[in-house]
């Protein structure tokens, strides 16, 4: 089976302020199968984000190149959904317009797209919410819109960048069963990028980890073979968050 | 007895106390009734002791309701309120036309800005009163020159608020209409615009306010008909009650502008609706 | 090491545009009047502006003073009313914000007043001061105090309540909470009023001077139309824009060194 996203040797540079270049990436190379659940694990500015944004086509790679079944990537497209760490929602839009948006972008009709946006908004449990305003909504549901928002437009690659980093502990560990739960339901490539290891060892089919301190550069590769739905109390989870924690500098 | 908000900030879900006189008397609704009818007795006190060259309140609305039936230059009181309001709604409306888009055009493009804001930072500090006399040397003291000069007065904050509000908005909105695969264009219609819509409003309601000063001052130098008329015919013919009933009618008026102006705001901005401001 | 210094080329094309634009625009201004396309009663070239202004830096005629008066006598009507718009909006913002009662009976009497265009109690100022300066001064500062009142007001209100609660728990008074707590985390939104202040200020000062006044810039712009002398009316709007920008200036300058003080 070929993968379904190939980086190749991965390096970014940016330039700050007009005349200062940091390095923020150096030779990632990673592969994520078909319908895989890939986590990256990394500390604050490890440039997990910028990783994200390169695979998203949002930002170019200053040298290597990114493959989508096999053909590079240049550009941002309707095929990767990216749901962003501080929401990005629409301020002037509800949960609806939020949610059908990229339907609209591409010029399907009112009817059609309500019916399937409606049908993401029932998904990520945001029924009887259509008409609010994203202000009006707690953060896990601002977040849930984000999550629907990508959905609707059906990438046949979800990315998410620290979708639950700004939530309290407990909300938190519910949008990752939610999260869980809506992946079940429609099986997708999923790229979920975040800090918090017990999030990445609930989630994630594999845990990519990065190390600290820029530039980003790869440190290991676990698979995660445990059952779904996991324990947070099960041995091999705790064997498993012991031994990441052992390896890598991070910490909890 | 609470009387700083202190109280108020950490006690906010004190229970209900018992209707004494003291709850009375710190009521902010009596407060205000005190100090309006103060304020109306005050003033009449030293009208009618013809201190400070006022005319009473009764003699001011009592003039002003005069006014309304009888005309002065060939219209009534509402005659010159219109002729005030027209030339502003004439000279704001060229003034947003132009401006709002100027705004938005450089802000959105830097060849554009480049070429435009260097001379529009040459006009920006120059208080639009200021183009009053050029003004009349140019249009003569007929209507265009009054309009000008609310055009000039209300496109200078259009030009900024609109540039200002496109400035704000966080570049990663644009980012969310890339990935779900749309175009530049589908950026600015679906993301600048509406994102800016409130800033544009900031801008317009300054512009009102401008646009108030200006009418007036346009008006006070040299004019026929409108408020500023009405104000500058009193202290002519030493009526005060002219003066201050043409001064508490612009109060009103352009309160009303103002509050119009919310109006459409909240009516074209329903995500404003539940957030509260001050 | 992540970080390194680069240099990096700007793009020169946009300076070369904004000289461009700059010079197309002085050019143009010239260029339609020296060739009669715009009357020179109506508008007067450039040059003709900065050769009035050489003369007026010494000349008082025929408007009876020099430039250097005409703005002196502005500056000081300007900053007269300014400083007395803070000494008396500060305070008001403030008590407005801390005490019911005086928010109770102020309000009503501001919020009546604030709709009124400051020139228009022209009228009236000439009747109470006559033409002096503090008639100019009166309209001035009724346009500079609505920011300084406003901000304090909602700055004082702003306050963060879990600090009023710290300082209750540790028996502090009401007023000891407001000079040493809401006062000070007013401070910012009170110097945020300094430049939106000093803007009103400058534009109802220039209303006033055409109005009513001997001396001044508005009144050399006045002045320069009943003499129908177009250089006069665009040298006073270029000194009107010069000095406007100069205190603007200054009191960003001074904004930035107060909020640096506080924050340290
Ligand atoms: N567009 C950009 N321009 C300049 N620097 C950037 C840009 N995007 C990210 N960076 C820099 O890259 C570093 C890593 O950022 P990021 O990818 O957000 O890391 P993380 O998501 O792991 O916290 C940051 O220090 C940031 O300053
Ligand atoms: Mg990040």
């Amino acid at each position: 089976m070929t993968p379904k996203i190939v980086c190749e040797n991965i390096s970014k540079f940016f330039i700050q302020k007009g005349k200062q270049r940091v390095h923020v990436l150096e030779d990632i190379s990673l592969e994520v199968m078909n319908n895989e659940f890939l986590v990256i694990l990394g500390p604050g500015q490890s440039g997990k984000s910028t990783l994200l944004r390169i695979i998203a086509g949002l930002e170019t790679p200053t040298q290597g190149r990114v493959l989508k079944d096999g053909k590079e990537i240049t550009g941002p497209g309707q095929d990767r959904g990216l749901v962003f760490q501080s929401y990005m929602l629409f301020f002037w839009r509800t949960v609806m317009g939020n949610v059908e948006i990229g339907l609209k972008l591409r010029g399907v009709e009112k009817k059609e797209r309500r019916k399937i946006a409606q049908h993401y908004i029932n998904l990520v449990g945001l029924e009887g919410f259509e008409k609010h305003f994203p202000h009006q909504l707690s953060g896990g549901m601002k977040q849930r819109v984000g999550i629907a928002r990508a959905y609707a437009n059906n990438p046949e690659i979800m990315l998410l960048d620290e979708p639950f980093g700004q939530l309290d502990a407990q909300t938190r560990m519910f949008m990752e069963k939610e999260t869980e739960r809506i992946w079940q339901t429609e099986k997708k490539t999923v790229i979920f990028v975040t800090n918090n290891i017990d999030e990445a060892i609930y989630l994630g089919d594999r845990i990519v980890t990065l190390k600290g301190k820029l530039p980003g550069r790869m440190d290991a590769i676990y698979d995660v073979p445990l059952p779904r739905p996991r324990e947070h109390t099960d041995l091999e989870f705790v064997e498993l968050r012991q031994m990441i924690t052992d390896k890598s500098e991070l910490v909890l | 007895m609470s009387n700083t908000i202190a109280d108020e900030i950490v006690h906010h879900v004190k229970e209900r106390q018992p209707l004494t006189i003291w709850s009375v008397l710190g009521n902010e609704y009596f407060l205000y009734c005190v100090s309006f009818i103060s304020f109306l007795l005050i003033w009449h006190f030293i009208a009618a002791a013809g201190l400070l060259g006022l005319a009473t309140p009764e003699a001011t609305i009592k003039e002003m309701i005069r006014l309304m039936s009888v005309k002065l230059a060939g219209k009534n009181l509402f005659g010159h309120i219109w002729a005030s309001s027209r030339r502003i709604l004439i000279g704001f409306a060229i003034g947003a036309a132009t401006g709002l888009p100027l705004g938005l055009f450089m802000a959105l493009n830097r060849y554009v800005n480049a070429i435009v804001k260097p001379v529009f930072d040459l006009f920006k500090p120059m208080p639009p009163i200021a183009w009053i006399s050029i003004s009349i040397l140019w249009f003569g003291i007929g209507e265009p020159s009054k309009v000008f000069i609310i055009v000039i007065g209300s496109f200078v904050p259009c030009v900024l608020n609109a540039y200002a509000g496109i400035r704000i908005i966080d570049p990663e909105l644009y980012d969310v209409i890339r990935v779900l695969g749309g175009n530049r264009r589908q950026e600015i219609f679906y993301v600048s615009f509406p994102a800016a819509l409130p800033a544009l409003f900031a801008g317009i309601q300054i512009s009102m306010s401008v646009a108030w000063t200006c009418v007036l001052a346009a008006e006070l130098v040299s004019s026929r008909s409108g408020l500023g008329w009405i104000i500058i015919r009193g202290m002519k013919l030493t009526k005060p009650e002219l003066v201050l009933g043409g001064m508490a009618v612009i109060a009103i008026v352009a309160w009303i502008f103002s509050a119009a102006t919310s109006g459409i705001e909240k009516l074209l901005c329903p995500w404003k609706r539940g957030i509260k401001e001050l | 090491m992540p970080y390194e210094e680069v240099k990096v080329k700007q793009p020169i094309i946009f300076k070369i545009l904004a000289i461009l634009s700059l010079l197309t625009f002085f050019g143009v201004w010239e260029f339609i009047v020296d060739a009669g396309i715009v009357p020179s009663t109506m508008l007067a070239a450039p040059s003709k502006v900065a050769i009035l202004f050489v003369k007026k830096l010494t000349q008082a005629n025929p408007d009876g003073a020099t430039l250097g008066a005409h703005a002196w006598m502005s500056a000081k009507e300007a900053v007269t009313a300014y400083v007395l718009a803070i000494i008396v909006g500060v305070p008001l913002g403030l008590f407005m914000g801390w005490f019911k009662v005086v928010r109770g009976l102020a309000r009503p009497i501001f919020e009546m007043i604030r709709p009124i265009p400051p020139i228009a109690w022209i009228p009236l100022c000439i009747f109470w001061f006559g033409i002096g300066i503090w008639g100019k001064v009166y309209i001035i500062w009724i346009a500079g105090i609505v920011p300084f009142t406003i901000n304090s007001w909602v700055g004082v209100n702003m306050t963060d309540p879990a600090l009023i609660q710290m300082a209750r728990t540790y028996g502090a008074t009401d007023w000891q909470i407001f000079t040493k707590i809401c006062i000070p985390s007013a401070l910012p939104m009170i110097f945020g009023a300094l430049q939106i202040s000093l803007a009103y200020c400058w534009t109802n000062l220039v209303g006033a001077e055409l109005l009513a006044a001997d001396k001044g810039l508005g009144f050399l712009i006045e002045m320069g139309r009943r003499l129908a002398m177009p250089e006069m009316v665009v040298l006073g709007m270029v000194c009107v824009g010069i000095g406007g920008a100069l205190i603007g200036i200054v009191v960003d300058v001074l904004e930035r060194r107060l909020l640096a003080g506080i924050r340290r």
